[in-house]
């Protein structure tokens, strides 16, 4: 059963979307639980995204995509 | 010594349409660049260092000086450059990148010139110094009136050629000032964990020089300062050395988050807002009415409206105009 | 497509992470610079140093390069292994004793007997209209004085792997990263920077330069963003029926020659692109390194599609006019004449 990487919540206060400034994985890549797997940014700071699970990631949205909080932007399984 | 009533108008003025033009090339800045942030993009590409809270500084120092005297500025300029008179247009369409630019949009918002009212600003810290100096000097040599003021942030007090340039112009006895904007912060790094002492006026000892320290942002303390420090180069005593302790309400550089400020500085500061207090003080004092402050800012708004248009509405440089200019 | 264990990083975080990893197993190793430590460095390269290392190895300085370059040419010599960050390659101006005549002259002076063992990390690059004192490579100002190594990565893995040759070398080395590779977050990266990277610790040689992309009708020899305006240009060409052949530098001091002349040597033309200045440094170099060697393998005159020699321009226009990007190095192409 598939696991979706979601862009967190609660990260940051704002309504704002956040951009998907890097994968550091490619599509169909296989990672850890747990390892580094994007980088996002909302208008002005840098987070980090982390596998929810290990396994094969398939990513759903690329690079320079603009996400909401809460958006699906792929899955590991 | 109190600024008159004219010049207090005349501060006021300085300092509102400083925090306009700053509120507007904030916005224009960001234009382009969301939601995805990057420098490169929008109409006003690069970095960008806005000087909201620190135009007491600014006025309270070029209310002393005039077109002859020679100020250089550093990479956070636009208030100093507004209160020494530069042409507001094309410093507006310089940071534009325009054609129509104070150098044809060969030096942007970190490097505007203007020769009209001696004027010059530098992107390396503390580089300004020399330039400065070398005016007050020339100006000995020439027999001819006018001092040079170099604005310098807290941090370059930390570099070599501060010292250098306070050196040279204390042993010559050159018609120059030092201006320090202490605004607390070089970029991440406090003041506090980079300066050896509380309060780099002390430092003009080691120049034999006068040094001042100006507590909280006062525009008329700093302009009482300057004001001593200024009549002193003049009367050819030599140069000063004032400090003043000042706001960065923005960021560094437009972009960033300032993680590094502890939680709630950010918020005390923007109470301590030097313009309605300004405001609120010359209401107090009688030297002026609500409809003449009003207009004042009215006007002053507009200017920067009419700046900002004429910018926007200026011609890109031709692309060929990057390989001229280099020599006289 | 399954691939097994892939890790890629952005060169920032490959720098960090380079470092992180020495100093675990090397407690003379130590970071100075300006913005270094809270903030994790303006460029990201010391992102999680200070949480895991704390203030004493891990130092914000204040605006002082000439003290604290100079300090670390010190403390190299003492028995530390300092990793310095000096901001802008531009900021130069205000320190260059400390750099060229004590970090590179040293060993020289002391014939030997005292080692500098120091990494100078600073970063290079434009196209962003960050104007003339922030946008500057001035690799050929480094290359060309003695004493000094430079390398120039292109690339994640090679960020990793010449940081920590770096950090190993008893000589000092200016590790000269560039800001459009460096996924920063605050400035566009160029994507093929960010490659897989080994988690655990490896060296990539210093002196030693890379077939990025194999060939046999032109060579074009880059380095830092270079690399990648020459692999965009390699594909145009391909399109054209052209096989280029791209040499990634990897290092400028030692400058290996060996590489540049066998490739040239095999495909007959030379185009170099450089974003620094174009008189008086690294393209000349390189083009003088072929011809005085052997004239014979070329079939046209080698080009150069460097910077002109003109201060960085602001405005966007310019600026973009100014810079080496595909289009030109495929035009030089074009332009080559038979010898």
């Amino acid at each position: 059963m598939a696991t979706d990487i979601i862009i967190p919540t609660d990260l940051w206060e704002e309504d704002e979307d956040a951009v998907i400034t890097t994968w550091l994985v490619s599509d169909g890549a296989s990672v850890q639980d747990g390892a580094l797997i994007a980088e996002i940014m909302t208008a002005k700071v840098q987070y980090e995204i982390n596998a929810p699970a290990s396994g094969v990631v398939s990513i759903k949205e690329a690079a320079d995509a603009v996400v909401p909080k809460g958006a699906v932007i792929g899955t590991i399984s | 010594m109190a600024p008159t009533q004219q010049e207090q108008h005349w501060m006021y003025r300085n300092m509102v349409t400083s925090r306009k033009f700053e509120e507007t090339i904030a916005g224009v800045y960001f234009e382009g660049k969301t939601p995805v942030f990057s420098m490169a993009d929008g109409p006003i590409p690069g970095e960008m260092h806005l000087s909201d809270g620190q135009e007491p500084v600014a006025v309270g120092v070029c209310a002393h000086l005039n077109a002859d005297d020679v100020v250089t500025a550093t990479h956070r300029p636009h208030h100093q450059a507004i209160a020494k008179g530069v042409d507001l247009n094309k410093m507006a369409a310089e940071i534009f990148g325009k054609t129509t630019g104070l150098s044809g949009g060969r030096g942007g918002h970190m490097h505007l010139f203007d020769p009209d009212v001696n004027f010059a600003c530098s992107g390396i810290i503390a580089q300004g110094m020399g330039p400065a100096v070398g005016a007050a000097l020339s100006r000995k040599m020439q027999n001819k009136p006018g001092v040079g003021v170099a604005f310098v942030g807290e941090g370059a007090v930390n570099q070599g050629g501060w010292h250098e340039a306070m050196n040279l112009a204390a042993t010559w006895t050159l018609p120059f000032v030092c201006v320090i904007e202490d605004n607390a912060w070089g970029i991440s790094v406090s003041k506090e964990d980079s300066t050896a002492i509380a309060n780099n006026a002390d430092r003009a000892a080691a120049y034999g020089i006068p040094g001042v320290r100006v507590a909280d942002n006062d525009p008329y303390a700093i302009y009482e300062a300057a004001g001593e420090a200024i009549a002193r180069a003049r009367a050819g005593e030599g140069p000063s050395l004032i400090e003043v302790e000042t706001y960065r309400l923005a960021g560094h550089f437009m972009g960033d988050a300032e993680g590094y400020r502890p939680e709630g500085e950010k918020d005390a500061l923007f109470e301590k807002d030097p313009i309605p207090k300004m405001r609120a003080k010359m209401l107090a004092d009688g030297v002026a009415t609500e409809a003449e402050l009003d207009a004042i800012e009215a006007e002053s708004a507009a200017r920067v409206e009419a700046a900002i248009t004429f910018a926007r509405e200026s011609a890109d440089p031709a692309p060929e105009d990057a390989l001229t200019s280099v020599f006289a | 497509m399954n691939v097994p264990n892939e890790r890629k990083l952005t060169i920032a975080r490959s720098m960090a992470e380079a470092v992180a990893q020495e100093m675990r197993i090397d407690p003379s190793v130590f970071v100075m610079g300006e913005d270094i430590g809270a903030l994790g460095g303006v460029y990201g390269n010391t992102r999680g140093l200070l949480e895991e290392f704390g203030s004493e190895r891990i130092r914000d300085t204040p605006i002082s390069e000439t003290a604290f370059i100079g300090a670390a040419v010190g403390a190299a010599q003492d028995g530390m292994r300092p990793v310095v960050e000096l901001m802008f390659v531009d900021f130069f101006g205000v320190c260059f004793d400390a750099i060229y005549n004590l970090m590179a002259k040293n060993i020289y002076f002391s014939g030997g007997t005292f080692k500098v063992p120091m990494v100078l990390m600073t970063s290079t690059g434009g196209g962003y209209s960050d104007a003339g004192q922030h946008s500057q490579c001035l690799y050929g100002t480094f290359a060309h004085l003695p004493g000094m190594k430079v390398v120039c990565p292109s690339n994640a893995y090679d960020a990793k792997g010449l940081m920590t040759a770096a950090m190993r070398d008893d000589s000092p080395v200016v590790y000269m990263y560039h800001k459009s590779l460096q996924g920063m977050g605050w400035l566009a990266t160029e994507p093929g920077a960010t490659v897989n990277t080994p988690e655990e610790s490896y060296t990539v040689e210093i002196g030693k330069a890379k077939v990025a992309r194999a060939g046999s009708d032109v060579t074009i020899v880059s380095l830092g963003m270079g690399v990648h305006h020459a692999l965009k240009a390699a594909e145009q060409l391909e399109a054209d029926g052209v096989s280029a052949e791209v040499v990634d530098l990897v290092s400028l001091v030692p400058l290996d020659r060996d590489t540049i002349r066998a490739s040239v040597a095999k495909t007959g033309r030379l185009i170099v692109v450089d974003e620094d200045y174009m008189s008086y440094g690294v393209s000349g170099e390189i083009i003088a390194s072929v011809t005085e060697h052997d004239i014979s393998v070329l079939k046209a005159a080698p080009k150069r599609v460097a910077y002109p020699d003109v201060p960085i321009p602001y405005a966007r226009v310019m600026e973009q006019f100014c810079l080496p990007n595909p289009d030109k190095i495929v035009a030089a192409f074009q332009g080559m004449k038979a010898a």
